[in-house]
């Protein structure tokens, strides 16, 4: 069953469902000048403040490379402003270039060249402003499910999150793929346990090889601190939970990906299909790196089950929170969105799936989430550490 | 160099004894998931300021414990009042036991969690409540205060060729008349030891200088965070590359977010020089006031320490006019001194003028 | 079949080939669980219940996957946790051996 939009058409032909100005600083030494302008353009401009250094060694550059460009391409942003001091190894013109083959319009600006801090708020100020004023008159047009990139991502579970919010949204990435759309759910350290699981759903030999791969590359990263991931789970709490193997909570949260084909698996913060089924991406449990990697892939809306109470968004897409713990509901209403506890009191996962399904379409169409109401835009993203370099063998 | 005359009486005591030369209350965030919620209490309190991170979760084994004895040792800043710790609730890093932590250290805390008082507004509002208590409760009493009472930090987050000429001798001088008076150095950017591990043990007090291998063998195997200033820091020498401190040896090695302990002279942190995590490490170690030396300027300042930016060079000062505190290439000599006398005594650095900050903590393996 | 409640809430089947069902409130002996299936001790909030006898050795289903093997004959209405279930992944006896052979 699909549904229907209204949405911000992109020059390239994809669909928003906000209209943002996106302020992207470079490197850290930015990153606060960038909130500023964000604070002073007004309502509809949003800063991506990160804490990645000015000279990085050339893997982890790359990266960070890809999710601010990924970010600013997104279809949710109108037009963007990418942020520099002037002496970053990264190239802001370079970051614009990639944002602007989505069509939208981009300029760069440098903390160096306009004359300092002070300058540089003025000028980002009246830049982000007129940009705003533009995205005015972007043409609002119907569009449907199929080109909905839906991206899912659990945090602060609990013993709920496994038999209520989980299962509900993969019922609503289930109904999303069934109607064309994309679904995609990552935090590959998730997957050690379940893995067998999700590679006999691979579509392809290639997906199948590549989950494996990268499923072994995050447990070897365990071994890197010292720890043993598995010896370690599952956790003491989760089994006071009720959580007995590794396998069963892996699989508690693989569910929220529903139960469809796995038709492809990307890299951090690589772009995402537009109507390419379940597809999922390589990204660590870190909830909030998690969520900007599959933004920077394209994801247009973000379900995030909890069963604790995250209250985290995301300043360039909507977060719908889903909670299945009934505690958690009631006592922090006004930063959840869709309530999943009700399967207690014996609503069918249809009905609750439903639900998160419903309230999705009512997000794309233009509805805001309790993080959005709230201004809460965490942003962070994920650094390639140089021990996990030295592991690859980069010593550079 | 004779001890001057207290240049100021701007300086606060705080109950062990150091002398802060501001008088903040700092809301902490335990984890990412709250920092939002920090930022926004310190917003509505005068004189609160936030140190929103990254860090507290997903994070394995030495990085949260780094990640606590960081946050808890910036705590004890002495340009801390007190603090406000907000946690979200299920981290791991939770903001109980690091306020706990922190009132060991006999600093005055309050703590608080997202999820313990049912959401975001709720939290919101009760911390505000908190931090305008603890503002209240903060000794607005001053004192004589000189060089001699400071701990002073120092980072250089670049080796341009401005940077190793010009600025470092000026800071060096600088370094020198507060050792002089009896103040304390610490120094952050752990690039010119890796660069050269032989000539850095000489430059360690033989009491320190197993620590200085222990730091030795931590980063030599890996790449550099800040390659640039490794790449750098290889092809001059060590004395050019650790020019800023000047020929002090170096009294004690700090494992990143520890407390200094030495009384006088200099302690050397094990950060890279990447400024907002270089100044955090300098932050939690104890100095009320940190040297910024910067080819590039780098505007931003730090929440909890005043940042004195000073370039060698003059198109970056230039470019910068209302950004860079020093102009080591055409300010007259002294003019570090007087200008860390006058933000002792109260006056805004270039940072704090325009209120700008970045916090970050190191961080040493991947997120899980 | 995909998320069947059992009674007025006692318990969740997430799917139709699981042989454990989930506890949606803290059950105790007697407590009816599914048809003439009751539980034979307390079960605690998200814990698992047995739906029908499974033999030492058999796999414990849920999700319609394998989350470990019985570790002893389990019957139903019986509690099922790490007591009579073991993981048969990320045993580090069995990767040792794996290792000792490769």
């Amino acid at each position: 069953m699909t549904f229907t939009f209204t949405g911000y058409r992109r020059p390239d032909g994809r669909i928003g469902v906000r209209n943002h100005v996106a302020v992207l600083p470079t490197s850290v030494a930015v990153s606060s000048i960038a909130e500023r302008i964000a604070e002073t353009a007004g309502d509809g401009v949003r800063a991506t403040p990160h804490q990645m250094g000015t000279s990085q060694p050339d893997r982890a550059r790359e990266q960070t490379e890809q999710v601010l460009a990924g970010v600013g391409k997104n279809p949710n942003v109108a037009a963007a402003i990418v942020l520099e001091l002037g002496t970053e190894s990264i190239d802001a013109d370079a970051i614009a270039d990639e944002v602007s083959k989505s069509g939208i319009p981009v300029e760069t600006l440098s903390v160096r060249s306009v004359g300092g801090t002070g300058p540089a708020i003025e000028q980002g100020r009246e830049t982000a402003t007129a940009f705003r004023r533009d995205s005015e008159d972007v043409r609002r047009e119907e569009a449907d499910a199929s080109e909905i990139v839906f991206g899912v991502e659990c945090g602060g579970s609990d013993a709920t999150s496994g038999i209520a919010a989980n299962p509900a949204v993969g019922e609503a990435c289930d109904r999303l793929i069934e109607a064309g759309g994309t679904a995609c759910f990552s935090e590959t350290p998730e997957f050690i346990g379940a893995e067998h699981i999700l590679a006999d759903r691979c579509t392809d030999e290639e997906t199948r090889e590549r989950l494996l791969n990268r499923v072994d590359q995050r447990e070897a990263q365990a071994e890197l601190m010292g720890v043993d991931l598995r010896g370690a789970q599952p956790t003491p709490g989760n089994q006071e939970g009720g959580l007995t193997t590794i396998e069963e909570k892996s699989l508690g949260a693989i569910v929220k990906g529903g139960t469809t084909p796995v038709e492809g698996m990307v890299d951090y913060a690589e772009p995402l299909p537009v109507g390419g089924g379940l597809v999922l991406m390589d990204t660590p449990g870190y909830d909030v790196e998690s969520v900007v990697g599959k933004v920077a892939g394209g994801a247009q809306i973000i379900a995030f089950t909890t069963g604790r109470g995250s209250t985290t968004g995301n300043p360039i897409a909507p977060v719908i929170k889903v909670t299945g713990n009934p505690r958690t509901w009631d006592r922090m209403a006004s930063n959840m969105d869709v309530n999943a506890s009700t399967i207690v009191e014996g609503d069918s996962m249809s009905e609750v799936g439903g639900r998160v399904y419903e309230t999705m379409a009512a997000v794309a169409d233009g509805r805001r989430t309790a993080a959005e109401h709230r201004r809460l835009e965490e942003f962070a993203i994920n650094e390639l550490q140089p021990n996990e370099l030295a592991a690859e063998g980069i010593r550079g | 160099m004779s001890r001057s005359e207290p240049a100021t009486t701007s300086g606060y005591r705080r109950s062990d004894g150091q002398i802060g030369v501001r008088n903040h209350v700092l809301v902490l965030p335990s984890v990412i998931c709250s920092h939002q919620i920090a930022d926004r209490i310190a917003d509505q309190v005068g004189t609160a300021v936030s140190a929103p991170h990254d860090h507290g979760c997903a994070q394995l084994g030495s990085d949260n414990e780094r990640t606590e004895r960081t946050l808890a040792n910036l705590a004890a800043n002495p340009n801390v009042a007190g603090s406000v710790v907000v946690g979200l609730g299920c981290e791991e890093v939770q903001s109980d036991s690091l306020a706990e932590t922190i009132a060991g250290n006999g600093r005055p805390v309050r703590e608080l969690s997202i999820q313990g008082v049912g959401g975001t507004d709720a939290c919101l509002e009760r911390g505000v409540e908190m931090a305008e208590e603890l503002v209240e409760a903060a000794s607005q009493s001053t004192q004589p205060t000189d060089l001699g009472d400071l701990t002073v930090g120092i980072v250089a987050s670049d080796l341009a060729d401005s940077t190793v000429s010009t600025a470092a001798p000026r800071v060096a001088a600088f370094v020198d008349e507060v050792i002089d008076a009896g103040g304390r150095v610490v120094a952050a950017g752990n690039e010119p030891m890796l660069a050269d591990p032989d000539a850095a043990l000489e430059a360690v007090e033989p009491a320190a200088r197993a620590d200085a291998e222990r730091l030795l063998d931590r980063n030599l195997e890996e790449p550099a965070k800040v390659g640039r200033v490794r790449r750098r820091a290889e092809e001059i020498s060590f004395a050019e590359a650790t020019g800023a401190w000047g020929d002090h040896q170096v009294q004690d090695l700090l494992e990143y977010g520890a407390r200094a302990t030495h009384d006088s002279g200099v302690a050397l942190v094990d950060a890279p020089s990447e400024f907002a995590s270089a100044t955090t490490a300098l932050a939690s170690a104890g100095a009320g006031i940190v040297i910024h030396l910067t080819a590039d300027g780098v505007p931003a300042g730090h929440p909890v320490v005043p940042v004195v930016k000073v370039t060698g060079d003059s198109e970056t000062a230039a470019a910068l006019p209302e950004d860079i505190d020093v102009d080591a290439a055409t300010d007259p000599s002294g003019t570090l001194r007087r200008t860390v006398e006058g933000i002792v005594a109260g006056e805004d650095s270039a940072p704090e003028r325009h209120g700008l900050t970045t916090f970050a903590i190191d961080r040493i393996g991947p997120s899980m | 079949m995909k998320g069947e409640v059992l009674g007025d809430g006692v318990g969740l089947v997430l799917h139709a080939d699981d042989n454990v069902a989930t506890a949606l409130q803290d059950l105790e002996a007697q407590d009816p669980i599914d048809g003439d299936t009751t539980a034979v001790e307390s079960v605690p909030f998200g814990h698992k219940v047995a739906l029908e006898p499974i033999a030492d050795g058999d796999e414990v289903v849920k999700y319609g996957e394998v989350i470990g093997r019985a570790s002893g004959s389990i019957a139903p209405g019986e509690w099922v946790h790490t007591h009579n279930c073991e993981s048969t992944r990320g045993r580090g006896d069995l990767a040792e051996e794996g290792v000792a052979e490769s």
